[in-house]
């Protein structure tokens, strides 16, 4: 059912260009991935990824600070980015008849962005930062989770143990000299691929690109990643932090390892979390919250990552006075209980996800996305259309061996926020 | 720094646009069962998807304070399942499909979706009627969802964000209207419901005159005309009529007050008043006045706050748009240290705006914007569902979205000066903190805006 077509370029300074035309609505995605996120930053400089993201929105040679996004906007389009472990991404959706403004500006950042950059503009974007820390973390309940889990779950040596958002402390250490050398090092064209999704004449867009960023030369070779990327399949043990705070409910996370995005048993992995906890029908749901009546709320989610492992996340909310320990065993329950599935969970799961799937790619910003990342990671944007017959591959032996290899005591990490603490 | 790459003379400008390509809302197709019903359609047919949503007239502002949150409720708890099926086994039956029902309760309405694949609608949509028309409600299952309901409201209390919304709510609108309590009640009033009261609110409400039946997607007119008499026909009577209210404010002169939230590291700020109904003449002319000043990236208020002064990540403003006058609500978050300056700031932006009015070309950039973007949020089934489902709750022509980009594009300067002008009173609005009070009441006095009130979450609803 998901067929959208592929059209692969590649133009001499190294940037790979997906193609995908789709005239059904006068709009067209612009997609950039960039091969970089917090998985590349040096010691110090954790939450440098995203904050040079914010600096990427400052300006570039031929582009005032702030013109961007009035550009786009009066051109009745919509753009942002985000970082994330393994990449920055830089989507804009727009009117048809404006897709060379949106790749003038992306050609602009990405070739011209270091002559704009000054003192001002990032102290003002560390400024701007702080308060994204503050806003999301620090003044929010359970809003450090990510930062502990990750410690939790991978060590110190290995990129993904820090935030993508990064310390208060290394968010203000950074200098306009980290700016130039990450643009130098990291938005290079053979560090990125593009995708334009919609109403657009292929050649055409192609000249388009070709005009706009055919000039801008290639970057060295990308450095290899800091730190130490071989990590073993699975933690190696039950690991635990428990944080007393001004939380409304108690409230347990469960992470664990589990095989990388690129690897074969990843779409496993993405089954059993879908069995363990998306929707009203899935175990954790049916069980905790309905049955048992101990959770207001749970969650299963894995993280696609490339190095190393992926991880998978769940959580259970607890009503006010439950105590975290039979929250935790009743989680465990189900993740042991893992070690057996039937088909209809599968079947659901695959029907699940098929729906989900088709309800993401109608946006054509979307569409973008996926494609990006399918060719990021995969080299294969056309991977997209095969999507859902690999998680319809998955058997239940598969997703049984799975669990005993991976949801075992040795590969948990435990976080307990219990209410408490100031006021 | 080496020389930077040469500059091609060509980059200097901005490229210009092509030419403009045509878009239209998909056309509306309506018609009505004899049970009132009013069933629209929108052929939309790239995707083998489709929506399906009934819209009801079950609206959390009919309810008396005493019974606040109970259309929430109720409406969450259709999950409980149908008089034939457990809620595991609907569940069990709608993801086997792959599709979930989501409902959504608001002031005005409350509407139950669902999203499936096209092949799938007939089953998907006989599970929907099926809950809707005969739903169980189960005591236990009640007793749950109020659980749930009750620690939702202890969540939002304690995160600060929907603090300062639910404190400025109660602090914009007088005691008898019910916009000035949370949308989904308090813990005074849904700790009294059970599954008497869900009953009998779902008896009451959930009736098919004035309902609407909206579908979006890859499906035939004809066919959903066949589902609608089906699945629809047979259900019967008429949602108990209710009285509007008029939405007044609290207070008529400007207050400063301050929720205190000890160990806060940052100030959640709302400040606003009572806004503007959604049938206001002035609709058009408040979404450019809007935009121009919190509602899009490059507005006033966000180049001033974040992009100028770094006090922020993020600043808007909004107005919500009611049956009657919802609120007007500039939301930001800011470090402590500056929240005086902020508040200063974000005042004097709205005050410039209403007494002076926008530029031309600010005007001309939001007209664009606005008119450029609503292709962009019309990709899914979803969207224009519940595009369609708005026509339906403020009776609103079927053609009203076909003409929405005209409608924007007619806006002159002297229109959203007028418009803001006569909705807004910026010396009177009301400006809310939530925060460390210790720490920001001497600053916010200092800025001259009136006394300063300290308070305390307890005494809001």
């Amino acid at each position: 059912m998901v067929n959208v077509p592929v059209e692969r370029h590649r133009l001499s300074n190294g940037l790979r260009v997906t193609l995908s035309r789709d005239p059904a609505t006068p709009i067209v995605g612009v997609n950039l991935w960039y091969a970089v996120g917090s998985r590349n930053e040096r010691p110090g400089r954790t939450g440098f990824a995203h904050l040079f993201e914010h600096m990427m929105f400052q300006g570039s040679a031929n582009v005032p600070k702030n013109r961007h996004f009035e550009l786009i906007e009066s051109a009745g389009g919509s753009l942002n980015a985000s970082t994330w472990f393994d990449r920055t991404n830089y989507y804009d959706t727009v009117p048809s008849h404006q897709l060379e403004l949106a790749l003038w500006l992306e050609s602009d950042r990405m070739g011209w962005m270091i002559p704009a950059m000054t003192e001002e503009k990032l102290r003002n974007q560390q400024e701007v930062v702080k308060n994204e820390r503050k806003e999301r973390y620090d003044n929010q309940p359970y809003g450090d989770w990510d930062e502990r889990i990750q410690a939790l779950v991978f060590p110190p040596s290995h990129p993904y143990h820090h935030s993508v958002i990064g310390s208060m402390e290394d968010i203000g250490a950074a200098t306009l000299e980290d700016v130039v050398q990450f643009s130098r090092t990291f938005y290079i064209p053979n560090n990125a691929v593009l995708t334009l999704v919609g109403d657009f004449e292929p050649e055409k867009a192609l000249g388009l690109v070709e005009r706009h960023f055919g000039e801008i030369p290639a970057g060295a070779p990308i450095p290899p990643l800091p730190g130490v990327l071989d990590i073993p399949p699975v933690i190696g043990a039950t690991v635990r932090d428990e944080v007393v705070d001004n939380v409304p409910l108690p409230r347990v996370y469960m992470g664990a390892r589990v095989p990388p995005f690129t690897s074969d048993g990843f779409q496993a992995a993405q089954v059993a979390a879908t069995v363990l906890g998306s929707g009203k029908a899935s175990r954790l749901y049916r069980s905790l919250v309905r049955e048992k009546a101990i959770a207001k709320d749970v969650l299963a989610y894995v993280f696609p990552l490339e190095v190393g492992a992926s991880l998978l996340l769940l959580w259970v909310t607890g009503y006010p006075g439950e105590e975290p320990e039979r929250l935790e065993q009743a989680l465990l329950e189900e993740v042991e209980g893992l070690a057996a599935v039937d088909q209809g969970e599968l079947d659901r799961a695959v029907a699940m996800t098929e729906t989900h799937l088709l309800r993401e790619i109608q946006r054509v910003g979307e569409r973008a996305d996926l494609l990006s990342m399918f060719d990021q990671i995969f080299d294969d944007p056309g991977r997209l259309n095969s999507e859902v017959e690999r998680v319809r591959g998955v058997t239940r032996s598969q997703v049984e061996a799975f669990s005993s290899e991976f949801l075992g005591p040795d590969n948990r990490a435990l976080l307990t926020y219990v209410p408490g603490g100031a006021s | 720094m080496s020389a930077p790459v040469p500059i091609s003379p060509d980059r200097s400008a901005a490229p210009l646009p092509g030419p403009v390509r045509p878009f239209e809302f998909p056309p509306v197709v309506s018609s009505s069962l004899p049970n009132g019903i009013g069933v629209r359609v929108a052929r939309m047919s790239r995707f083998p998807l489709v929506t399906v949503s009934v819209v009801l007239d079950a609206a959390e502002a009919l309810l008396p304070d005493s019974s606040a949150g109970l259309a929430v409720l109720t409406g969450q708890a259709l999950e409980g399942g149908s008089r034939r099926l457990s809620g595991p086994e609907l569940a069990e039956a709608l993801e086997g499909i792959g599709t979930g029902l989501a409902v959504h309760t608001g002031w005005d309405s409350t509407t139950i979706s669902l999203t499936c694949l096209a092949e799938r609608m007939e089953e998907a949509v006989a599970l929907l009627a099926e809950d809707l028309l005969q739903p169980a409600f189960p005591p236990e299952e009640v007793g749950r969802f109020r659980n749930q309901r009750l620690a939702a409201i202890r969540q939002r209390r304690m995160d600060p964000g929907s603090l300062a919304d639910d404190a400025a709510a109660y602090f914009f609108f007088a005691d008898h209207v019910p916009y000035q309590r949370p949308l989904a009640g308090s813990a005074s009033s849904v700790e009294r419901m059970g599954p008497a009261e869900v009953q009998a609110f779902a008896r009451a409400h959930y009736r098919p005159k004035g309902a609407g039946l909206v579908v979006a997607g890859d499906v035939e007119v004809s066919e959903v005309g066949d589902l609608a008499r089906s699945y629809f026909g047979d259900w019967e009577g008429a949602p108990e009529p209710v009285n509007g209210f008029e939405s007044v404010p609290r207070f008529r002169e400007r207050r400063v007050l301050v929720v205190d939230r000890p160990g806060s590291v940052q100030s959640e700020i709302r400040i606003g008043q009572v806004g503007a109904p959604r049938s206001t003449p002035h609709f058009f002319p408040l979404q450019i006045f809007n935009t121009i000043l919190g509602g899009a990236f490059t507005s006033r208020l966000m180049l001033n706050l974040r992009e100028e002064q770094g006090f922020t990540y993020g600043v808007r403003s909004r107005f919500a748009f009611r049956r009657s006058a919802g609120p007007f609500r500039i939301s930001t978050a800011v470090a402590t240290e500056v929240t005086a300056p902020a508040v200063s700031h974000a005042l004097a932006e709205v005050q410039g705006l209403v007494e002076e009015g926008p530029t031309q070309r600010e005007v001309e950039r939001a007209r664009d914007f606005i008119a450029g973007v609503f292709p962009l949020h019309l990709e899914t089934t979803g969207q224009v569902a519940a595009r369609i489902g708005e026509l339906l709750v403020y009776d609103l022509p079927d053609d009203f979205f076909a003409f929405y980009r005209d409608r924007i594009r007619s806006i002159s300067p002297q229109d959203v000066l007028v418009a803001g002008r006569e909705m807004l009173r910026p010396g009177d609005m009301v400006v809310v903190v939530v925060g460390e009070a210790d720490a920001i009441r001497g600053p916010l006095e200092d800025l001259g805006l009136g006394p300063v009130e300290v308070v305390s979450p307890e005494i809001l609803p």
